[in-house]
């Protein structure tokens, strides 16, 4: 179980399924088995562990997928201090516990200030005037405050990316006509680009590149259902502007 | 075709925003302040290649395949500062460059040829040259990023 955990972790933080199975079998060696396969699925990983004439299978189910390089690379240095032998399951389990808990993350108003500084960026790379830059930046800012703050409280993540994609858009929107910008469509659209799951796109393609296709293709069914979505939000966005 | 020498203001402007956009999402990704440094070195060099790119008239696909590869292969080559947060440091670099709102334009533009009385035929074609981009582009994007990362395997885990 401590290996699935590994595993469990390394993919909730956005890992490849080839790093995720890499750590899982690093934990493994280091704590004295074989491993003779893993399964790493989009809502379920299983394993399967020989010791002797002993296998034993079992299975986790997965918490919701995105993305903390820091987390990701703690546990990957974790998974190679175990494989370099002398720790117990208990000690493993205990360090994944405190790895969990005690890697740093950024502050929301810090993340918020930085993504909506992203989301402008964005816009300018894609087009949009400087009129538009700040209600672009006000919108993903604090259309990520929102999504951080609704994702805590449970709500589903496909209820979120339309949520977000209404409020990012409208008040890009907004603030952009009001300031008489000549890109207030562009605007909505960079605005919302917080919600476009860019890490997720790039690792279906090198999961199916690396042999695991059913990861590969979930992953990029999720995206595409996150991307309909956060449309969905820019729709209604635009009918309550006015722009239909 | 005559050589026309870059625009270097708007070749400062896709880098300064380049980098700005991939160190904006490295936030999000959760990475170190070192590291976020390092994202957005990654992000200022990959839109550096693919606006050069595109001044000589590749296409937006080819121009961003070209600067994913120089991306990875620049990551590969500084392992030693960056260990074996290389491939993670390309990927956000390449971030800025994932077609996001082509992909809801694309959408957008689906939505409205369903309605009842769609405006006209160009907006169906359109909406697929969209969808096309953006299918194409993320290919180039992910294909120019592994290419490297398989050929140069980092031995770091």
């Amino acid at each position: 179980m401590t290996a699935l955990r590994m595993a469990r972790i390394l993919t909730e933080c956005g890992a490849r399924v080839k790093v995720v199975h890499e750590g899982a079998s690093l934990v493994v060696r280091g704590l004295g088995v074989e491993p003779v396969g893993i399964r790493t699925g989009y809502a379920s990983q299983e394993i399967t562990v020989r010791s002797g004439d002993n296998t034993i299978t079992r299975m986790m189910s997965m918490g919701p997928h995105g993305v903390n390089h820091r987390l990701d690379h703690a546990m990957r240095a974790l998974a190679v201090q175990v494989s370099q032998g002398g720790m117990s399951a208990e000690a493993v389990e205990h360090e994944i516990d405190r790895l969990v808990k005690e890697t740093p993350r950024h502050p929301l108003w810090l993340v918020a200030l930085a993504v909506g500084l992203a989301c402008a960026a964005f816009g300018r790379l894609l087009g949009i005037d400087w009129l538009a830059f700040g209600p672009v930046f006000v919108g993903g800012g604090l259309g990520q405050a929102a999504r951080m703050l609704l994702l805590r409280r449970g709500v589903n993540s496909y209820v979120v990316a339309t949520v977000i994609g209404f409020v990012a858009s409208a008040l890009a929107g907004f603030g952009s006509h009001f300031l008489d910008s000549g890109t207030v469509n562009l605007s909505m659209m960079a605005a919302i680009l917080l919600l476009v799951p860019g890490v997720p796109i790039t690792n279906a393609q090198t999961d199916i590149m690396d042999g695991y296709p059913s990861m590969g293709s979930a992953r990029a069914v999720s995206v595409m259902m996150v991307m309909i979505f956060a449309t969905t939000g820019v729709l209604i966005a635009e009918w309550f502007l006015g722009m239909h | 075709m005559a050589f026309a020498p870059p625009d270097i203001l708007y070749l400062l402007h896709q880098i300064v925003f380049g980098a700005l956009a991939a160190a904006g999402f490295g936030v999000l990704f959760n990475f170190g302040l070192r590291s976020l440094l390092w994202c957005a070195a990654a992000g200022a060099l990959a839109l550096g290649v693919r606006t050069l790119g595109q001044d000589v008239h590749w296409s937006l696909e080819a121009a961003s395949f070209v600067a994913a590869v120089v991306t990875s292969c620049v990551s590969t080559m500084l392992r030693r500062p960056l260990g074996p947060r290389g491939n993670a440091v390309a990927l956000a670099g390449c971030i800025p460059m994932v077609p996001g709102a082509f992909f809801g334009q694309a959408l957008l533009g689906m939505l409205a040829v369903t309605t009842p009385h769609p405006e006209n035929a160009a907006l169906i074609l359109t909406s697929t040259e969209y969808f096309l981009r953006v299918f194409f582009t993320l290919a180039a994007i992910g294909a120019g990023l592994a290419i490297p990362a398989h050929l140069f395997r980092n031995p770091d885990f």
